[in-house]
């Protein structure tokens, strides 16, 4: 099974396409900016095949007794590593379907890894510290990203045709936290604004 | 009612003693009500206060009470909701293991029921079940934040307490509930100073104040407080509702007012007797003087009672003064009434009591003969201490019966005797015997003394006291000249009932009841009637015939023959007229009082009727008359005789006779009495005055008529005497105005047979 998607994913990958860049700005019912939500497009034409890579690291460190990143994008079958960067020990875990582990007690400066093989969103808490929180997005098509302070997101080489446009927030109502909408990418590069409601609370399970 | 009202209330009671305590009952009374109403506001409303008060202490309990039990559960529901493990068992639905937690803990912490609520509504609880409405509502408030507060489980009012479980994110709640029952009221209630009533209602009547407010409940009324709680339901609004009956409140204070009451009512009881007893001495002695003023009033002569020395005392005490003065005046009154000053005897009063007192008393009077001359000779005071010692000497032979000095001169005696003959004897017994000298400042004076005897009178009798009656026996037995005689009522006559007969005259003038009978007088030398006298009759219409000596002399005393010979002078010469007209030329005789002769207006009258009339009269009247005022009876029978009336001097001999009087009044006529005319026939002394008293009369130069002519014998003598008139039943008695006009018209020969 998994071969076979994998085969899926390289065939569709090798199609020849034109790639344009996608700008999604992500704005409140007040028009205000909203970071940390996780902006991810699949073309119709699918997902190109082999293990997906993004710029950035694939880590949520504890820091000051907090999750940092708040939010972060991990590839699917990829490993996120937990550095402990705190003098204290803390208890990592996750009950969320799909990526349900748990991280016991560790110190300062040790690290430890879990492989989220399922997309989805997987909550982190602290089994010592409750206030801690944080959200890791597992997604399965490489355009994914996180909007930033001014809520933008910028979505690169995106192939041109049909595509859905999603957008998580751990606050944004909708069902399970998520705006799904189809778009049509073409080789210019498009902006598009997404406005939702960012009051409701998280759903995870 | 008014006050005033309320005073003349009490002043209606008759008693002074109910009034007094009626008072005072009231008074203090009203002091008592007044202090008891005091004392049961002031009570009550530090009852109020103290319920107020506690109430919303108990209140504040209730709140701190709820936030420390929400407090605990709360805290043993955030234990769980932190549980790692039950946190992995409710994120992976692990509903057996999520079941037993919650059991667990329920258990542990003591509450009725457990639940875990998803943020999806989905329910895993324990120990209670509440319906789809009920989660909703309850996952709508923990929504929206509240985490606290009160859920209605099948009509159960529960209190909720909610833990978030964040896995790491929300994923539900833990939600402890615990019933809100009568058992957890009951140890609110246990915490209370005051046994209040404490229950959790929804939707309370009252709106939820932290003020404790009095309202009307089945046990009465009742003080309530309640305070809103936290509800699940918006809609709803839960509240604890701490009730206070004040009868509860009242009821420590209940035996103070039964001692308040007790002593009122004992207060009241020994103010009762106090006052009864207090006003009784206050009373009585007012009482006593009350009651010897009514007996004082019926006559009896009481002491009352000096009991105290204060005023009521002293009034007594002037009270009783006042019947001794009242006493001794009534009895120098009494003496002095039935007492002679003068003699110091007993009086005509005492003396009447004495005969009262018996029936078969008699009153004997005893008067002293000649009593001014005696009086006169040895004086006054001598004559009272005479009659003092006559007194005692009568009484004294009377074996001391009662004595009285009656009058003047008069001394009476009352004695028993069973009928008037043998009180008579009695009487001229005393009087013989009682008439030796009284010795008077040493010398003895003689007297004398007649007896009148009265018993007592028969019913009717014009005069009531026996002592009048006695009087009037003294009078008539001195008239009889006897020592003694007893009142006789017939001699004595009825001079009241003449005296009205008096007042009637004049009437009897105007009704015609009076006429004038014309009697006859017989001329010698024309041996006919030649003239009449007129008499007056009174046919009274109820006593009848009344003598003329009775009216005519009572005319006389009462001053009324005046008008009585006025009318008689008009009458004669009216009838004159009327025989002239029948054919009789006669001379009427009036007769004329001696009173008359005094009265010149009479005169004019008469001389002015004669002169107006020209008729014939003849004056008829009495030598005595004339005698009594000479100068104007000689004057004024002048005047009759120079007015052509001729004078008759009537009843000569009879009375006085004086020749100077005689010689001069002018009469043309003497009428000779007929006391002599009627011994005529057989006396030859009365016809010698008779033969002599008309040469006499003859030799004034005066006609004679002899009165009282009644046989032939003394018509014929008188006749032979050269008599001129005569006048008697003989020739004619007076008769009406009719009879002597058809005597008048008679033949003559039957007339002149008679007289001859």
């Amino acid at each position: 099974m998994r071969l076979l998607l994998t085969l899926l994913a390289a065939l569709s990958f090798a199609a020849p396409a034109v790639a344009g860049d996608l700008t999604v700005s992500v704005r409140d019912a007040a028009g205000r900016p909203v970071r940390d939500a996780v902006v991810t497009v699949h073309p119709a034409a699918g997902v190109p095949r082999g293990p997906i890579r993004f710029p950035w690291a694939s880590r949520m460190a504890q820091q000051d007794v907090r999750f940092l990143p708040y939010v972060l994008i991990a590839p699917v079958g990829g490993a996120v590593a937990f550095p402990n960067l705190d003098r204290v020990r803390h208890h990592v875990y996750s009950f969320s379907r799909g990526a349900r582990f748990e991280l016991e007690l560790y110190g300062r400066d040790e690290t430890r890894s879990h492989t989220f093989t399922t997309p989805g969103v997987a909550a982190l808490g602290c089994n010592i510290h409750d206030e801690m929180l944080a959200y890791i997005k597992v997604v399965d098509t490489p355009w994914a990203m996180k909007t930033d302070t001014a809520g933008d997101a910028i979505l690169r080489g995106v192939p041109a045709g049909g595509a859905t446009l999603r957008v998580w927030h751990p606050r944004l109502a909708g069902r399970g936290n998520e705006l799904a909408r189809p778009l049509t990418v073409s080789a210019a590069p498009a902006r598009h604004t997404i406005f939702g409601d960012f009051t409701a609370r998280a759903v995870v399970r | 009612m008014t006050l005033s009202g309320l005073f003349h209330r009490f002043s209606t009671f008759r008693n002074l003693r109910t009034r007094l305590t009626l008072l005072y009952m009231g008074l203090f009374g009203l002091a008592l009500t007044l202090s008891g109403i005091a004392v049961v506001t002031a009570v009550t409303s530090s009852a109020r206060h103290m319920v107020r008060d506690e109430m919303a202490a108990a209140g504040a309990v209730y709140g701190q009470l709820w936030e420390a039990r929400s407090s605990q559960l709360r805290q043993g529901a955030s234990v769980l909701a932190r549980d790692y493990g039950f946190r992995e068992a409710v994120a992976t639905d692990d509903a057996p293991t999520v079941r037993s937690a919650l059991d667990n803990l329920r258990t542990r912490q003591g509450v009725d029921g457990a639940l875990i609520l998803g943020i999806d509504g989905h329910a895993t609880q324990v120990g209670v079940q509440p319906d789809a409405a009920a989660l909703d509502l309850l996952l709508r408030g923990l929504d929206s934040g509240l985490e606290t507060g009160v859920l209605t489980i099948d009509g159960q009012p529960f209190q909720v307490v909610a833990a978030p479980v964040n896995a790491p994110v929300l994923m539900g709640w833990v939600v402890f509930a615990e019933r809100l029952d009568a058992g957890q009221m009951r140890n609110l209630e246990r915490l209370s100073a005051i046994p209040l009533s404490a229950a959790v209602v929804l939707n309370p009547s009252q709106a939820s104040t932290d003020r404790p407010v009095t309202i009307d409940t089945p046990e009465g009324p009742s003080m309530q407080l309640a305070r809103a709680l936290p509800d699940f339901d918006p809609t709803a609004k839960a509240a604890l509702l701490l009730t206070y009956p004040l009868h509860r409140a009242m009821k420590p204070y209940e035996s103070l007012f039964l001692w308040l009451a007790a002593i009122g009512a004992a207060g009241l009881a020994l103010l009762l007797g106090g006052t009864w007893v207090l006003s009784r001495g206050l009373t009585r002695p007012i009482t006593a003087l009350d009651e010897a003023v009514h007996r004082l009033q019926h006559g009896e002569y009481v002491q009352a009672p000096v009991t105290s020395a204060d005023e009521i005392g002293r009034l007594a005490a002037s009270f009783n003064a006042m019947v001794g003065d009242l006493k001794d005046r009534e009895a120098k009154l009494t003496h002095m009434a039935l007492h002679d000053q003068e003699t110091g005897l007993p009086n005509r009063l005492s003396l009447e009591r004495q005969a009262g007192a018996h029936t078969d008393a008699w009153v004997v009077l005893f008067g002293v003969d000649r009593f001014e001359v005696v009086r006169n000779a040895i004086g006054y005071d001598s004559m009272g201490r005479l009659l003092a010692v006559l007194g005692a000497r009568l009484s004294a032979l009377a074996d001391g019966a009662p004595m009285a000095r009656v009058g003047a001169g008069s001394v009476g005696l009352v004695i028993i005797a069973r009928n008037k003959a043998e009180a008579l004897e009695a009487a001229e017994h005393l009087a013989g015997t009682a008439q030796a000298p009284i010795n008077v400042n040493g010398a003895p004076v003689d007297i004398t003394l007649t007896a009148g005897v009265a018993g007592h009178g028969a019913a009717g009798s014009a005069l009531t006291s026996p002592v009048d009656r006695a009087a009037i026996a003294l009078d008539q037995a001195r008239a009889a000249r006897r020592a003694a005689a007893a009142f006789d009522e017939i001699a004595y006559g009825d001079p009241g009932g003449n005296l009205s007969l008096i007042s009637e005259l004049m009437t009897a003038l105007s009704e015609g009841e009076v006429s004038l009978a014309y009697q006859p007088k017989y001329d010698f030398r024309a041996e006919g009637i030649t003239g009449v006298e007129a008499l007056m009759r009174w046919t009274h219409p109820r006593r009848g015939v009344v003598s003329p000596d009775l009216f005519i002399g009572m005319a006389e005393e009462t001053g009324h023959i005046r008008p009585l010979t006025e009318w008689a002078i008009r009458r004669a010469i009216e009838d004159q007229k009327t025989m002239a007209a029948a054919g009789h030329v006669l001379t009427v005789a009036v007769n004329i009082s001696g009173r008359l002769l005094s009265d010149e207006s009479f005169a004019d009258f008469a001389v002015n009727e004669v002169a107006t009339s020209g008729a014939d009269l003849c004056f008829e009247i009495t030598e005595t008359a004339v005698m009594d005022n000479p100068e104007t009876a000689l004057r004024i029978v002048d005047r009759f005789a120079d007015a052509g009336i001729s004078v008759s001097l009537d009843d000569y001999g009879s009375g006085l006779s004086s020749l100077t009087y005689l010689k001069r009044i002018r009469a043309d006529e003497l009428k000779i009495d007929k006391s002599f005319i009627l011994g005529l026939d057989d006396s030859a002394r009365d016809g010698l005055l008779v033969k002599s008293t008309i040469d006499l009369a003859h030799g004034l130069g005066l006609k004679v008529t002899a009165e009282g002519v009644e046989t032939p014998t003394a018509l014929a003598l008188l006749r032979g005497m050269g008599c001129d008139l005569a006048q008697g039943y003989l020739i004619g008695r007076p008769v009406p105005m009719a009879a002597l006009l058809e005597r008048l018209a008679a033949p003559a020969d039957a007339a002149k047979a008679v007289i001859r």
